[in-house]
């Protein structure tokens, strides 16, 4: 027999299971059935006895009586004949009796003794004299008398002795009816036995069916796991297709986004700097290409959150702080309608994520919970530790089962109904009007919260309001010390001794790459693929920085590349760039010492700081 | 014809062995009528009738109270009557003893024994009681105009008795069937 899992088959412990107290009882019984046929056949046996005596006391009232009646008779019949001394006549009347064979005796005394008589055998005995006396029993014989009355005096006596049934002939007839109960019991016993046996069969039976019950439950219990499982693997498979199809779109927009914005920011700077005739008019133009340019990126950021490939920031963090932080800001989003309310757990253990994406993460939630409470409401935000059983984690792809921070943004609004939660992470799925919602907000804090190796769900009632949480795995190791991130400077110069090798497989995002390396001052060379780096690190020994995209052709992407390089030339400085950066993020999401990274599309000013702050270093 | 003479012979053998046979049983009767047992046999019954016999009244039964038995004519008894009857009773009652030479009209009696005289014989004697609740009782004779309701016979050396139901009936006395039983013939039977 399968247990259905339990809590405790769980502990790895198997508690053995008493016997059902039925089954006990059916086992006295069971070992009690001789004792109880023995009780019965005992009792039968008894019963015979008594019905025995009985029949035996009834017969012998019922010859009694018999026998007393014909002497009556007699005695009523003979006693013109004894009044008159007609010895012939009395003795007809006597030897009527042998029409009874059962009378052995019969005979009339009168005054004198003896008056006639009949005898079945001619030697039986007489007493010479007979008094009026009750019934009575004597070896085997009944003796009735009754007196011959007439007119009030007594004439005389007639004396009866009638043959009773023989004692050993009733015993055979009492041995039949004991014989008789005998079987009775016998069978009373047997009809036990089979009916105890058909009992226990029935029991088993329902045992069995019983075991059956539970086998088929703990199926039916696997298929609904198994059916749990693999509806998750099929909304991770969807959500993986469409973060691929969505990153990849998100990259080549990235590539094109830097060109344009890198051009537009050149553009205007020379504008500023006289470079370029000042024109009010060019100015406008520029500023607007560039928000809407900004916009753009902001929304392939969203994209590359959502296929979990954004580059990942992670710093141990402590959610309390973080949650403390925003709550002016979002004070300020959310408005006077709505209550904001915290509720933080203390001791609550740090967790290693991207500060700055989770903040994006929780604003966004917040403002989802703002149009979900149209009329105002309350928000709560709420933190606690966790701990994520093997029960919970098994019907979520990839998540282990451990420790885990929760934060959770409760919202007291609208709700959303099953088909909504069932959707609500899909990119481009949005329940706000057209033109409101981009429909990646949710992507994006499920690509987040994935990336970062946590879970998130959606608790949600229509009506009532909504719940998402977001656990995020607890981080062990001890604080590294965090650098105070300084205020940014004015954009960083380079000067034409430091050489910086950039290597960039499409054309336009390497020109525009190395003109505005060289603008900062720096002396540029390029290549387009990783044998063409290496063979100009060979030739350029002064090189001191190589910025690399990741994504490269010719058998050696950027990562092999820096690791090759930093191999040849250990003094060598790496920044990687990417605008899909999967192959960035690798080992638990943190990027390998004396290797920077900066992310497509950036600006000229993040450019110029990051490459100042690496050779610097 | 030598035949006859022998023939006759026989005959007149048989003949005295008849007559030898009736004298012997003549002998016999007359030895066991003994008169002193019969009338002592009688005298005994003379009360024993009572319970046997149905009166149309008590009155008719017990006149002056007791169970009177009369003897009417010549009195065979003597003092075997009064041994007889003393100490007994009748239902209860007491056994008063009547003698009369004659009647004239209602004697008062239960039973009466008539044995006749010169005076009045027997006949007469049944002639006066006819109608009346009284239990006639007879000796033997012949003449069935001298009969009572029960008429004493010799039978079998034994006293016995006859019994006329119809004369009964006329009376107004039922007798017993136990008595009817035991007589040696009844008369008026099936009527």
């Amino acid at each position: 027999m399968k247990d259905a899992p339990t809590k405790s088959a769980a502990r790895g412990e198997h508690p053995v299971k008493p016997r059902s107290v039925t089954a006990h009882a059916t086992l006295r019984l069971w070992r009690l059935t001789p004792t109880i046929a023995l009780a019965t056949v005992i009792a039968l046996l008894s019963a015979g006895a008594l019905l025995a005596h009985y029949v035996d006391r009834a017969t012998e009232r019922q010859e009694v009586d018999e026998v007393s009646v014909q002497a009556r008779v007699l005695a009523a019949t003979v006693t013109a004949a004894v009044a008159f001394n007609d010895r012939h006549a009395a003795q007809e009347y006597v030897n009527a009796m042998r029409a009874n064979p059962q009378i052995e005796v019969s005979a009339i005394y009168d005054a004198g003794g003896m008056f006639v008589n009949y005898r079945q055998t001619p030697d039986t005995a007489l007493p010479d004299t007979v008094q009026p006396d009750e019934p009575r029993f004597a070896r085997d014989r009944l003796v009735v008398t009754a007196p011959v009355t007439e007119g009030g005096a007594v004439l005389g006596t007639v004396y009866l002795r009638s043959l009773t049934e023989p004692f050993a002939l009733r015993l055979e007839r009492y041995t039949v009816i004991g014989l008789l109960m005998t079987m009775a019991s016998v069978v009373v016993a047997v009809l036990g036995a089979t009916h105890m046996q058909q009992r226990r069969a029935n029991e088993e039976l329902a045992r069995r069916a019983e075991q059956l019950t539970v086998v088929n439950e703990a199926l039916e219990a696997q298929i609904e796991q198994r059916e749990k499982a693999e509806e998750a693997l099929r909304q991770s498979q969807k959500m993986e297709a469409i973060g691929q199809l969505t990153g990849g779109v998100a990259h080549d927009f990235n590539n094109l986004l830097q060109v344009i914005y890198g051009s537009l920011e050149r553009l205007s700077r020379r504008l500023a700097n006289g470079t370029l005739a000042p024109n009010a008019e060019a100015a406008r133009f520029i500023d607007a290409a560039t928000r809407a340019s900004e916009r753009a990126a902001t929304l392939t950021q969203r994209l590359l959150a959502f296929s979990r490939r954004q580059p990942l920031a992670p710093k141990p963090l402590d959610l309390n702080a973080l949650v403390a932080g925003l709550l002016e800001l979002l004070g300020r989003t959310l408005g006077e309608t709505i209550r904001i309310e915290t509720v933080l757990a203390g001791g609550l253990w740090r967790v290693f994520a991207d500060g700055n994406q989770l903040e994006n993460a929780l604003l966004n939630l917040a403002v989802n919970a703002r149009d979900a409470m149209p009329r105002g409401g309350r928000l709560i935000l709420e933190t606690q530790n966790v701990r994520l059983d093997e029960n919970f984690a098994r019907g979520v792809e990839d998540l282990r089962p451990g420790d885990y921070v929760l934060v959770s943004v409760t919202d007291t609004g609208v709700g959303m109904t099953k088909e909504v939660v069932a959707k609500a992470f899909d990119p481009f799925f949005t329940t706000k009007d057209i033109g409101q919602g981009t429909g990646l907000g949710l992507s994006q804090v499920y690509g987040f919260v994935r990336q970062s190796g946590g879970h998130v769900r959606i608790e949600s009632e229509v009506g009532k309001g909504t719940s998402l949480k977001l656990y995020l795995p607890r981080f062990f190791q001890l604080e590294q010390p965090t650098v105070d991130e300084a205020t940014p400077l004015p954009v960083p110069l380079g000067s034409r001794h430091e050489a910086i090798l950039v290597v960039e497989d499409e054309d336009d995002v390497r020109k525009f790459t190395c003109d505005t390396l060289h603008e900062l001052g720096y002396d540029v060379r390029e290549a387009a693929n990783g044998p063409g780096a290496l063979q100009a690190l060979e030739s350029n020994p002064g090189l001191r920085l190589m910025f690399t995209d990741i994504g490269l052709p010719g058998g050696l992407n950027g990562r092999e590349l820096a690791d090759e390089a930093r191999k040849r030339w250990p003094g060598l400085k790496v920044v990687l760039t990417t605008g899909y950066t999967r192959d960035a993020i690798v080992r638990q999401g943190m990027l390998e010492a004396g290797v920077e990274l900066i992310v497509k599309p950036f600006t000229e000013a993040d450019l110029a700081r990051k490459i100042r702050e690496v050779l610097d270093r | 014809m030598r035949g006859a003479p022998q023939f006759h012979r026989w005959r007149a053998s048989a003949c005295w062995s008849i007559v030898l046979l009736v004298i012997s049983a003549g002998l016999e009767v007359a030895r066991s009528q003994d008169p002193s047992l019969e009338y002592a046999v009688k005298a005994t019954y003379l009360h024993k009738f009572g319970p046997f016999v149905e009166w149309p009244s008590a009155a008719a039964e017990f006149p002056g109270g007791s169970f009177t038995v009369c003897i009417v004519g010549n009195d065979p008894f003597g003092a075997l009557l009064d041994r007889a009857t003393a100490g007994q009773t009748v239902a209860g009652h007491q056994i008063a003893i009547h003698r009369l030479d004659r009647i004239a009209g209602n004697p008062g009696c239960s039973v009466l024994y008539a044995t006749g005289s010169q005076a009045q014989p027997v006949a007469d004697i049944l002639a006066v009681v006819r109608g009346m609740p009284i239990l006639t009782v007879t000796d033997g004779d012949a003449n069935a105009g001298a009969r009572g309701i029960i008429n004493f016979v010799i039978a079998d050396d034994r006293v016995r008795f006859e019994i006329d139901t119809h004369v009964a009936a006329v009376d107004g006395l039922t007798i017993s069937s136990k008595l009817l039983g035991l007589a040696v013939h009844v008369t008026g039977e099936g009527r």
